[in-house]
């Protein structure tokens, strides 16, 4: 009875083509925004995420709390402290160093450029690792040594020197008050995709390089943060928990004073800030699913009405109230479910074809498809409920004399 | 040939002879239309036994068509009894009459009452359909009920495709789709030519010789002709209940072979 319903439906559906199209749209449209715009916010998601990913999601930071009132020279770190949260916590720490960074104006030849340059350690290269294409990385011996070797971005270098491989050039500048002459040692290179470079803020106009730490702590040997990666297996509650739990003791000081911010935290509020913000714009976008709906149960009125005859030529064939209010029921259903496949379509279609003009991975969720079909039959169903008990309401004489 | 069917025909007869189909006992109709009310139907007793082939008279506005709605259990009398099968209509819900008009009565009717942009054979199965027959089965009898009225041929053809004569050939196919004892005809000519009338009044008579109770409702005289008890109202009362001593014999040219199969016996009463 249920194919034979089926059948039915798709035939007054063929009947009146145009009609039911038009009646479609509005589902069409309903669940193709609700799609997309899902599945955008999720594409979003994605991207964070793989952002999280590369930037490392065992990544910490440890400093002394903002609302700390008396600050004292001790609750900054030193290189040797780190070393001894190094010795201390061993295996489970890949990496760690003093956050050192400093933004500084270069002059190789007749060009200047403003230059970021970062203090690392040669293990960086174990957690962020960068292709090496011309020249080596920073090593043990430009660390301890503070030798003014730097490892150079290689659209920096392009732009600073007019040529990649750089190796061997040099450049001067000044830091913390020191002009100096600095030899590039290696020119590295880091893919990013348009969102990372957007995110991360590729400022073309700006070089960026990596320098030894020790060139940056010295001569004070003080900085703020803690910076370091975690092993890859650790678990970073209890980890993060005993290192601060370390430093307080280290420090004489008690845990809460001491702030961590961790990758592992950071991407989960970004992800559910992004996930509340495509459930929100998802929820208006099944309003209009709504105003679908009610053009369904419209047009499915005019078919009851003009339908009368053949409901009382069925009734009259024996018919029960529960076969003809099951027609028009499927009918209805089935009406709003095309609609929402062919929204689906629709959706991917936009979402993909998006998706490859921006070079970005897209993430369409099958649950999300599933569930966006589901209940455009759920919404053909439920405006289908009124003009299918009409129909089946109807008293069978009348509905025979009908014209 | 026909020999040899007419003998099988008078011995299923005999067994059901006595057997009444239809049976009014003071049958009251009133229609309330809020300002006024009208009795459509004044008392009426009548009984129809089976096998019988009836016609029902009467100018518009006698209360015949009023009757037929009511025989074919598609409205319920005011006051009265109506057994159909010993079966009292008047107790009956709207889904109970249904599966009663389902099982029971073959509705031919006088537009046709094909279901549009459906095929011959879709509507042939439709009371199939809804007695929830396997769709193997209802095709294929479908197919075989088309076939004994000539037009399996036209089984893929939507009703706008055949003549008024095919449509109701389709209409009759589908009245015995699930062997009624009740065939309930209501004006089945009045849309049709004189040979095509003519034709279907035939397959009316083979189908009461094969042992089926047939109800003509009409107002010409002879289409009435036919059968073998013509039954005239007027205003709401049976004026006249008399026996056709000479029904009118159709050509002999009609077939209707297999269309018809007694529900009681089991058997065919005309084969091929």
């Amino acid at each position: 009875m249920l194919g034979e319903n089926m059948m039915m439906a798709f035939h007054a559906i063929r009947a009146n083509k145009m009609r039911s199209f038009l009646t479609m749209l509005g589902i069409i449209i309903g669940i193709g925004s609700v799609i997309s715009i899902v599945s955008i916010g999720d594409t979003m998601r994605g991207l964070f995420s793989d952002l999280y990913k590369d930037v490392g999601l065992t990544q910490a930071y440890v400093s002394i709390g903002y609302t700390v009132a008396d600050v004292r020279q001790s609750d900054y770190f030193t290189l040797d402290e780190l070393d001894r949260i190094r010795e201390v916590f061993g295996d489970e720490i890949s990496y760690i160093d003093s956050d050192s960074s400093v933004g500084t104006e270069v002059t190789a030849g007749r060009t200047k450029m403003k230059f970021d340059f970062q203090g690392i350690t040669p293990e960086y290269q174990d957690v962020q690792p960068v292709d090496i294409i011309y020249g080596r990385y920073l090593n043990e011996g430009d660390l301890l040594g503070r030798r003014k070797n730097v490892v150079m971005e290689v659209k920096s270098a392009r732009k600073l020197f007019g040529t990649e491989n750089a190796v061997g050039k040099t450049f001067r500048t000044t830091i913390y008050g020191t002009t100096d002459e600095y030899s590039v040692v290696g020119v590295y290179k880091k893919d990013m995709n348009a969102f990372q470079a957007l995110l991360m803020g590729a400022d073309s106009d700006r070089g960026s390089a990596f320098i030894p730490e020790t060139i940056l702590t010295w001569p004070n040997d003080s900085f703020y943060f803690c910076h370091l990666f975690a092993a890859e297996d650790v678990d970073m509650n209890d980890f993060m928990n005993r290192l601060v739990n370390y430093i307080a003791r280290m420090k004489g000081r008690n845990p809460e004073d001491f702030r961590t911010v961790t990758a592992v935290d950071e991407m989960g509020s970004v992800d559910s800030v992004m996930g509340a913000l495509s459930m929100a714009v998802g929820g208006i976008a099944a309003i209009s699913l709504l105003v679908g709906g009610i053009g369904i149960m419209n047009i499915m009125l005019v078919s009851v009405t003009e339908r009368t005859r053949e409901i009382g030529i069925r009734k009259a064939l024996g018919a029960r109230t529960r076969d003809v209010m099951l027609q028009f029921l499927t009918e209805s259903a089935i009406l709003s479910a095309c609609g929402g496949v062919i929204g689906v379509i629709f959706a991917v279609a936009l979402v993909s074809v998006g998706g490859a003009a921006f070079g970005l991975p897209v993430v369409i969720r099958p649950g999300v498809i599933v569930m966006a079909v589901s209940f455009s039959a759920v919404v053909g169903i439920f405006f289908g409920m009124y003009p299918a008990s009409k129909a089946a309401k109807a008293d069978p004489i009348d509905a025979l004399r009908y014209e | 040939m026909f020999g040899r069917n007419r003998t099988k025909k008078v011995s299923c007869l005999a067994e059901n002879e006595n057997a009444e189909l239809i049976r009014l006992e003071n049958l009251v109709k009133i229609y309330d239309t809020g300002a006024i009310k009208v009795l459509g139907l004044k008392k009426i007793n009548l009984t129809i036994r089976r096998g019988e082939f009836v016609a029902i008279m009467g100018h518009s506005g006698s209360g015949k068509s009023t009757l037929m709605n009511i025989l074919g259990c598609l409205d319920r009398p005011t006051m009265g009894h109506y057994y159909l099968d010993g079966i009292d209509t008047a107790e009956l819900s709207p889904d109970e009459l249904s599966a009663i008009r389902n099982k029971k009565i073959g509705f031919v009717f006088q537009s046709f009452n094909l279901i549009a942009r459906t095929s011959a054979l879709k509507n042939v199965e439709l009371p199939m359909t809804y007695a929830r027959i396997p769709a193997k089965k209802r095709a294929a009898r479908a197919m075989e009920l088309l076939d004994c009225v000539g037009l399996s041929e036209r089984a893929d053809h939507m009703p706008n495709e055949l003549s008024g004569g095919q449509r109701q050939r389709v209409a009759i196919a589908r009245a015995l789709a699930n062997e009624p004892p009740l065939l309930l005809a209501d004006e089945p000519t009045g849309n049709l030519d004189t040979a095509a009338s003519v034709e279907i009044m035939e397959i009316f008579s083979e189908l009461h010789k094969a042992g089926a109770t047939v109800v003509v409702v009409t107002h010409e005289e002879n289409i009435a002709a036919f059968t073998d008890r013509i039954i005239r109202f007027s205003d709401g009362r049976i004026i006249s209940d008399e026996i056709n001593p000479n029904p009118t014999k159709g050509s002999g040219n009609v077939h209707t072979a297999g269309l018809y199969r007694n529900r009681e016996t089991g058997k065919e009463a005309v084969t091929c």
